[in-house]
């Protein structure tokens, strides 16, 4: 028989559980570990799984691409393709090789797009998470003009009144959020994607690379310091242009003069300009003898 | 055209001088009501702490102000290209004109307009040199921000990406030289208690008489005789001083 006592401890601990597993479905978002996305070119057969795996969970809509001579389908990231497989023609060690590669947001250490963004839509998450949030965002578009990788795709609803939405690879943060993978992560055949802490990706990656290296003498890691590190971590059996990735990729110089400099110097100058016109409205207001005035 | 004031100040009268036109009056207001707009919504971007205000719909309703102003201040000058062609080629050759006296009116513009001294000006024509470099900076500023701003309206993602930063750039330090100028303009055209015909000649388009001898003497007597008075008052001045100190 429970007395008072211990039917009051119980309840006490079962809303404390309660408590505890609703904060803990979501801290995936205010973790401090960064999380990574690898992936492995080596074990991917360019299936494009990953590729409908995204638009299934994030509702994007289908369109008709040419589909002529391209492996490539769609062309490229738009507004409804946030992830791509795209294909590399490339003599490796000799040979002639079809190298693919899963394209999208990096969700960089240091993200310019985030620094530009004037609403926090693009917000740099302690978890290492671009996020984007559709709700904030108000079609500025600056994100798709000053990312290295040119990844922020705008989804442009008229181009006279600047309606738009920007868009971009989320990691699926409302899956991540809840302590799921990303879907693309989830729907891969080959095991090339893989998802976790940044520091187990890398290590996992480092093995492949030491792995791969006597049969693939190009084999390289891309990601690991590029702009802060990026979130997702790449094993490429061929050097990083070949992928159309750029070499050493940079944060915009103009973005930094712009954010650094030309926005606090310019409230400074508005912030001096008003203070001196009311000094001087007041130095003036005593000296003038208006009946000197014209 | 002349006012004879009535009441206790019978006896007085101003004689009023033309120095702009309907059209021209008509399209400063406009341009006014474009620029604060203007000026607001792109401020509010710009500035992080404003930031609530430009997020989500609230920003894109900023976007739209800022495009349907922007048609506005861009519209004036072609407005006023056709409908004025002569007369505003000839504002323009005004504005860009300067001359020695210039660098001595900047000399005593301070004193005069900050500490209210009253000092005698040198000869200035239609438009004294404050309000020339404030036209010049406006028409700099109306042509930059034209070929600016244009483009990142419809040609994003069209033209490469470092000519679009550089765009955003070039907007945002011609917002900080004009808003800047507009402050000052603001306040020697609408605060400043000296000022008060500016006011009165950007409603009715007229000045009074002894306003434009004592500020614009070149236009009011023409230059040369302007130039020789000028000269002729320094001379006397510097006598004067001179006997004073003997």
């Amino acid at each position: 028989m429970m007395d008072r006592r211990s039917f009051l401890k119980v309840s006490a601990a079962g809303l404390g559980a309660f408590a505890l597993d609703g904060a803990a479905a979501l801290p995936a978002l205010a973790k401090e570990n960064r999380l990574a996305m690898f992936y492995d070119n080596a074990k991917c057969v360019g299936c494009k799984a990953c590729q409908m795996a995204c638009k299934q969970w994030n509702k994007l809509d289908p369109f008709s691409t040419d589909p002529e001579g391209i492996y490539e389908s769609p062309e490229g990231l738009a507004p409804d393709v946030w992830t791509l497989i795209k294909l590399a023609d490339y003599p490796l060690n000799e040979r002639r090789s079809f190298l693919f590669i899963k394209v999208g947001c990096m969700h960089c250490g240091e993200p310019a797009c985030a620094a530009v963004c004037p609403t926090k839509a693009l917000l740099k998450l302690p978890n290492g998470l671009v996020r984007l949030d559709q709700n904030l965002c108000n079609g500025c578009g600056y994100c798709s003009q000053v990312c290295p990788f040119h990844i922020p795709q705008m989804r442009v609803l008229s181009q006279l009144s600047g309606e738009a939405k920007s868009t971009k690879c989320t990691f699926c943060q409302d899956r991540v959020a809840l302590g799921l993978r990303p879907y693309c992560v989830q729907s891969c055949p080959a095991g090339a994607l893989d998802w976790g802490d940044r520091e187990a990706m890398l290590a996992k990656a480092k093995s492949r690379l030491e792995a791969l290296k006597t049969d693939f003498p190009q084999v390289n890691l891309y990601g690991e310091n590029e702009l802060g590190g990026l979130g997702r971590l790449y094993l490429l059996l061929a050097p990083p242009e070949v992928y159309g990735l750029p070499q050493d990729p940079a944060f915009p110089p103009g973005v930094s003069l712009w954010q650094k400099v030309i926005q606090p110097v310019g409230q400074v100058a508005f912030g001096a300009t008003a203070l001196g016109i009311v000094a001087a409205f007041f130095v003036v207001r005593r000296k003038v003898h208006m009946e000197e005035v014209e | 055209m002349s006012v004879q004031l009535r009441g206790t100040d019978a006896g007085i009268s101003i004689r009023w001088i033309p120095k702009y036109t309907t059209l021209e009056r008509v399209l400063h207001w406009v341009h006014t009501a474009a620029f604060i707009p203007l000026s607001v919504t792109g401020f509010i971007i710009y500035a992080s702490w404003l930031m609530p205000l430009a997020q989500g719909a609230a920003g894109e309703s900023l976007r739209l102000i800022h495009r349907i102003s922007a048609v506005f201040f861009g519209g004036v000058p072609i407005v006023y290209a056709i409908l004025a062609p002569r007369r505003m080629l000839m504002n323009m050759k005004e504005f860009l004109t300067f001359s020695r006296y210039d660098l001595e009116w900047l000399k005593v513009a301070f004193p005069y307009y900050v500490l209210g001294r009253h000092k005698d000006m040198p000869p200035q024509p239609r438009f004294n040199t404050g309000e020339r470099l404030t036209a010049v900076v406006m028409v700099v500023g109306t042509i930059v921000f034209g070929i600016t701003g244009l483009p990142m309206w419809f040609l994003r993602g069209i033209m490469p990406d470092w000519l679009y930063q550089a765009m955003v750039i070039v907007h945002d330090l011609m917002f900080i030289v004009t808003f800047a100028m507009f402050v000052v303009h603001f306040y020697l055209a609408v605060v400043h208690p000296m000022m008060w015909q500016s006011l009165v000649s950007m409603r009715y388009g007229v000045v009074s008489e002894s306003y434009a001898r004592e500020h614009h003497t070149m236009w009011y007597y023409g230059d040369k005789r302007a130039k020789e008075m000028w000269e002729k008052h320094l001379k006397t001045t510097k006598e004067g001083a001179e006997t004073s100190e003997s």
